[in-house]
């Protein structure tokens, strides 16, 4: 038998780790952040450029500047750069966004400054050698005919499309024709009119030692021009309902991207609207996970996340279904928004999900990465550390009638754009109920 | 440039170890930097060990461990754990299955009763077996049937690779197999692999060691002893032929190569010796693989590699495979590139490797060692899985502080044998895809990027 259920205490405060902000007379800033116990430094250089920077026509040069940047720097060759990086147990990485480009490493506690030094290198002075070219095209259009083979990128690419008419945000799928254009000079070209001291924001989180940390971001950053200032680009997304489908003939499931434009983060609905997210579909026992996986199987990993962009946010419903049951997973979904819009959820319902948001939250506030993942995020959508202190409290003062709210106003199905990746002779019919086909 | 001081940060994990009296380990690792614990549960079987046509039984089985126990109803415990804060997860590797939640350190005692309770067993219906299926079958779906190389290399070149069943089998499993699990399959298979003697509870985090061995002992010391199972022979004999096969994959459209080689065996001198050249071949730019197949020849954009296609080098038992893979242009050859390939590996079988090369591989060893243990999203469950891991697979997690040791007495004559022996032509299955779907024209939508 087993012994009875243990009752818990009360959870002990949320712990916001001291973060040391700094700043250059050139517009660079940096924040540093000591947490976890494992002997690693997280180091990224967030520099504020990105994919909806480029200009219509040429989609992924972001990607191709991006591949360039590994092929050495003026201080050294391609190969000598990776030597020096992996000598500190680092191997660079370059994260491309709408928004933001992020060169980072994680490397060996007792290097973090030389990590530092050598992200400064591939930032400020890239090689671009012209006898790479070629190659980084062959490789550009090798990775666009695999992506295009993947279920999960066309169908993104296909609802970026419908929501972000004439905006960057929907020119997901490039034309290789474009390529040809794609050289050492038209990659510095770019990099060196988007980038710059003022676009430049340095975190490093983990175990290191702060002040050769700090010596090293000013060695290696002051000199740096500040560079033209960033752009946004808020865009008008496109209302639904509209349904676009892409043909997989023989396909076992439809891959389904289900959503609509949403309150950014800094609005004031923002904070219920994940709660009411979490609680609708962003978590493991969420309603429609419980319903179109645990009581109906349809799927394995449906998730609702809510993607944002400065001043644009979107939620969606991601879902690989099986073939059979495309049009029964997506009426399931409908039913689950529809009756939060219509019901305030339980009180007891919603404080579980309270603590699930507060306790993620806490989660990630104690490891080096998920520290410097929200201050990207703080960073990109011009937040400040109020936001981290408060969001416990926000999460907490969430109500039944708040939640019903919030998916009433924002929530609709009858405003969803939905992308379907399936097979058009057995997915057309049951998607006819929810609306006609955009050609 | 260089840090005037030598390894101002170090790793030593705190490892407390305690065996109950129906056989159950227990392993403390406290990490006061965050209040934060992991609970996990490993048990002593995995893909290898489930019955002859039942494949994916072990994996169907984890999903099953969420369906409810005596105490929990179904996907109670999933609930119990969001409510109070955390995450959880399971996964099924070749020689175990894991249960982990990452929660607030306050939640402690909750964790120990919730795992205790599913250690008693599933209470599961039909209708809840038959979910779980559905969504196993869903799982495969998304991750091997309906995606381009979604079985490559680490399906195929198992089937290809191995000769005993055990390792050579769909562990992801057969539809039909799937189709005929049922629920006196589910008793069996609980009994003869989930009893105390066969599991190991690990606790990492924010706690006191004194009162979660006390709690360990009032949840977990009553649930009955069951006499352990016995060792399954999953033995590979000596390969002394290279293999070669191929498959056309519907779905892909450009050819992929991998190659794997039978690694030493686990724990050996000669398999920390393989983890070094694994680091020096494959891993990362710097590595002599990347350098000449896609610097110098632009074959790929990436090549790919490592031990262990579920996990890394310290977390699986041999018969294991290292492996190398890429996928290229379908107007390079196959043989142009093993060429290539065959010329690196060559270099690491006839010259000693390098001072400097074997400093540099050491460091990565250490960096990618410590990144096992540094998670984001279930913080402490990769410190728990390699603690698990070597009270699993070497009777003893305190020796997780020995690995830094092992490789660092690698030698480069060591490494030169090590690579003469195992990395020989004829110890090594040569895989390639070729692709059956056409090149990508590219839709009417990328018209709207002119």
């Amino acid at each position: 038998m087993s012994a009875p259920r243990p009752v818990l205490g009360a959870p002990a405060a949320a712990i916001i780790l001291p973060r040391n902000e700094q700043r250059l007379p050139n517009g660079m800033r940096a924040t540093f952040v000591h947490a976890g116990a494992v002997p690693l430094t997280s180091v990224r250089l967030v520099l504020r450029t990105g994919s909806a920077d480029v200009p219509a026509g040429r989609a992924w040069l972001d990607r191709f500047v991006h591949d360039y940047l590994r092929e050495g720097t003026e201080v050294r060759d391609a190969s000598t750069f990776a030597d020096a990086m992996a000598a500190i147990g680092g191997q660079l990485s370059i994260a491309a966004g709408e928004h933001t480009t992020v060169l980072s490493t994680e490397v060996l506690a007792e290097h973090a400054p030389e990590a530092i030094a050598l992200l400064a290198e591939v930032a400020r002075q890239p090689r671009f050698p012209a006898a790479e070219a070629e190659r980084l095209r062959a490789d550009l259009r090798r990775s666009l005919d695999l992506a295009l083979a993947q279920p999960q990128y066309v169908t993104y690419a296909a609802f970026r499309a419908a929501l972000y008419p004439d905006h960057p945000y929907g020119r997901v799928i490039p034309d290789p024709a474009a390529f040809e254009g794609f050289d050492a000079d038209a990659a510095r070209a770019f990099w060196s009119s988007e980038t710059g001291a003022q676009r430049a924001l340095l975190l490093v989180g983990g175990l290191f030692d702060e002040d050769a940390a700090i010596a090293a971001w000013r060695a290696a950053f002051e000199g740096w021009e500040p560079g033209a200032a960033p752009v946004d680009r808020p865009p008008t997304p496109a209302r639904g309902p509209s349904i676009h489908l892409i043909d997989r003939p023989g396909a076992e499931q439809s891959t389904m991207y289900v959503g609509r434009a949403v309150p950014d983060p800094t609005l004031p609905d923002y904070v219920a609207l994940e709660v009411t997210n979490a609680l609708l579909a962003g978590s493991f026992a969420s309603r429609i996970t419980m319903n179109i996986r645990e009581a109906n199987g349809y799927t394995y990993s449906p998730r609702g996340v809510i993607s944002s962009r400065p001043h644009d946010s979107t939620w969606i419903e991601i879902a690989d279904v099986t073939t059979n049951v495309t049009g029964a997973a997506l009426s399931e979904m409908f039913k689950e928004i529809e009756r939060l819009r219509a019901e305030a959820p339980p009180a007891e319902e919603l404080v579980g999900i309270q603590n699930y948001a507060a306790g993620s939250f806490v989660i990630r506030q104690a490891t080096p990465n998920g520290i410097l993942d929200h201050l990207e995020f703080l960073d990109l959508h011009g937040l400040d550390a109020t936001y981290s202190a408060t969001y416990v409290e926000r999460v907490r003062a969430v109500t039944p009638d708040e939640v019903r709210r919030i998916a009433s106003e924002y929530l609709g199905s009858d405003a969803m754009t939905i992308a379907v990746a399936g097979d058009r002779a057995q997915v057309d019919a049951q998607l006819a109920p929810f609306g006609p086909l955009t050609p | 440039m260089t840090s005037t001081r030598e390894r101002p940060f170090e790793l030593r994990l705190p490892v407390a170890r305690h065996q109950l009296s129906n056989g159950l380990r227990v392993v403390f690792s406290t990490d006061h930097s965050a209040p934060i614990i992991c609970v996990a549960v490993y048990y002593h079987v995995g893909m290898r060990l489930e019955p002859r046509g039942r494949t994916g039984f072990a994996h169907l089985f984890e999903h099953l461990m969420f369906q409810g126990s005596e105490s929990m109803a179904k996907m109670e415990i999933a609930r119990l754990v969001q409510q109070n804060g955390g995450n959880l997860n399971g996964s099924t590797r070749y020689d175990f299955t894991n249960y982990f939640e990452a929660m607030p350190s306050h939640t402690l005692d909750l964790a120990l009763w919730m795992e205790a309770d599913r250690m008693r067993g599933p209470v599961i219906t039909q209708a809840e077996l038959d979910n779980q299926r559905d969504v196993v079958k869903n799982e495969i779906r998304v991750n091997v049937l309906n995606r381009p190389y979604g079985s490559f290399p680490w399906l195929d070149m198992q089937a290809i690779a191995f000769t005993n069943w055990h390792n050579s089998h769909n562990g992801y499993g057969d539809m039909e197999d799937l189709d005929a699990a049922s629920l006196d399959d589910v008793q069996s298979f609980f009994d003869s692999y989930y009893s105390p003697a066969n599991a190991v509870l690990v606790v990492v985090g924010d706690f006191d060691e004194a009162h979660a061995l006390d709690l360990t002992r009032r949840y977990f010391e009553d649930i009955p002893a069951a006499p352990p199972p016995t060792p399954a022979d999953c033995t590979e004999p000596r390969q002394e032929t290279e293999r070669r096969a191929s498959r056309v994959d519907a779905l892909a459209n450009k050819p992929a190569l991998a190659v794997s080689y039978h690694t030493p065996e686990s724990g050996s001198r000669e398999y920390y010796a393989l983890g070094l050249l694994d680091q020096v071949l494959v891993q990362g730019e710097d590595s002599l693989l990347h350098q000449e197949l896609v610097s110098r020849r632009g074959f790929t954009g990436s090549v790919d590699g490592g031990i262990n296609f579920l996990g890394h080098m310290h977390n699986a038992q041999t018969p294991l495979l290292w492996t190398v893979e890429l996928v290229h242009d379908t107007d390079v050859a196959t043989d142009t590139i093993l060429e290539a390939f065959d010329a690196v590996i060559e270099r690491v079988r006839t010259e000693p490797i390098a001072a400097a090369v074997l400093d540099r591989a050491l460091v990565k060893t250490r960096s990618s060692l410590y990144g096992t243990i540094n998670d984001t999203y279930y913080p402490g469950a990769g410190r728990a899985d390699l603690l698990a891991s070597f009270e699993l697979l070497e009777g003893d997690a305190g020796q997780v502080n020995t690995i830094e040791g092992r490789f660092a007495a690698v030698t480069p004559e060591l490494m030169l044998e090590t690579a003469r022996e195992y990395l020989r032509p004829s110890n090594r299955t040569i895989l390639t895809v070729e692709p059956g779907a056409a090149e990508p024209s590219v839709p009417a939508e990328a018209g709207g990027a002119a």
